[in-house]
């Protein structure tokens, strides 16, 4: 794998700028579309805001000034994109974020491209229905699997913040899923 | 004395106590798994290896946008931008102080403006900018509280309503 710097320089100088394009995409392209799946749910909503993200990405590589890792301020683009997405989705369709997030799920059994069992479709529901920070720190540590310094990079939120989120995001989906 | 009676007449099964750590181990973890690993999200088939493409042709459309295709478009644009400019000069002839500031926008324009657009500010870059120490309550609130309405609210809201009397306790 390329080493981070030969690629971020080779995206700021124009004459090896496409070539380095298309090893970052094809580098991170399913790590960030699974971030970003896992907050908009929807996979055309999520093909919108990831390409989004990699223009974004294009775009401002020369404000990348390296005080983060890469693929950090690519996850916090993401992160942004996504989280205004559903905001810009809920302001259109005149709902609160949290109606939005049951209609999501909602729609998530007819869709194609969820083939979840019913336990997963219950905790798809016990995901929704967690505060936005706690979603977040949820589903990358439990899914993504990133470590707490990655997360607390992203987040630009303290570990020991993240550690108690992610307990009590774990304990209020446990109680859900045991519930009925 | 007494645990060596109770060991008497009973066994365990053989390795009973070296397995007893793993087994619950397990048990722990079978526990914990109600909890699935996947998410049970798919994506559509080759959706991976169309993307990278995908995305390079809408830079493309996008840079091609604002490629200057005449040349001579340049000189279009002088002429009006010259063109443009003495209108201005014109009309600021005589209009002369005539000018929309900020205080010409009704108040509901600048609310609906913010309740349409994301400001993209978290409530700490607000409240950097906010001048909140020469804020007074009555710049929010349009009804005056009154005290009344603040003891009903103390009333409804705070579990031991008494504890707040205490002041008034001590001066009586």
């Amino acid at each position: 794998m390329i080493a981070e710097e030969t690629l971020v320089d080779q995206l700021k100088q124009k004459k090896t700028q496409q070539k380095a394009f298309e090893v970052l995409i094809n580098t991170y392209k399913e790590r960030l579309y699974w971030h970003v799946r896992r907050i908009v749910v929807d996979h055309d909503d999520t093909d919108d805001v990831l390409q989004n993200t990699f223009i974004k990405v294009y775009r401002n590589i020369d404000g990348f000034k390296g005080n983060s890792k890469l693929y950090s301020w690519m996850y916090r683009i993401a992160t942004n994109e996504a989280l205004t997405f559903l905001k810009i989705k809920s302001k259109k369709l005149g709902v609160s974020s949290e109606e939005l997030q049951i209609k999501i799920v909602a729609n998530l059994q007819a869709d194609v491209y969820f083939e979840g069992d019913q336990i997963q479709l219950k905790l798809q529901k016990a995901i929704a229905s967690l505060p936005e920070k706690q979603k977040l720190v949820f589903n990358m540590k439990y899914f993504e699997e990133l470590k707490y310094d990655e997360i607390s990079d992203i987040l630009d939120t303290s570990v020991g913040a993240l550690k108690a989120s992610y307990h009590l995001a774990s304990k209020k989906i446990e109680a859900y899923l045991k519930a009925d | 004395m007494k645990e060596q009676d109770k060991q008497k007449g009973f066994k365990t099964p053989k390795g009973y106590f070296e397995g007893f750590t793993d087994k619950l181990l397990h048990n722990i973890d079978k526990e914990a798994s109600s909890m699935p690993k996947e998410d049970g999200f798919r994506v559509p088939d080759n959706y991976f290896e169309k993307l990278s493409r995908e995305i390079l042709q809408k830079l493309d459309q996008q840079e091609t946008k604002v490629k200057v295709l005449h040349p001579y478009r340049k000189y279009y644009y002088a002429a009006a931008s010259i063109a443009a400019i003495l209108v201005l000069v014109i009309t600021l002839q005589f209009n002369k102080g005539e000018g929309i500031t900020f205080e010409d926008l009704a108040n509901s324009d600048i609310e609906s403006y913010f309740d349409n657009n994301e400001l993209g500010l978290t409530s700490y870059e607000l409240a950097e900018v906010l001048a909140i120490n020469e804020l007074e309550i009555s710049d929010i609130l349009e009804t005056q509280l009154n005290e009344e309405n603040i003891i009903d609210y103390l009333d409804d809201n705070i579990d031991d309503f008494e504890e707040l009397n205490l002041e008034n306790d001590e001066l009586q």
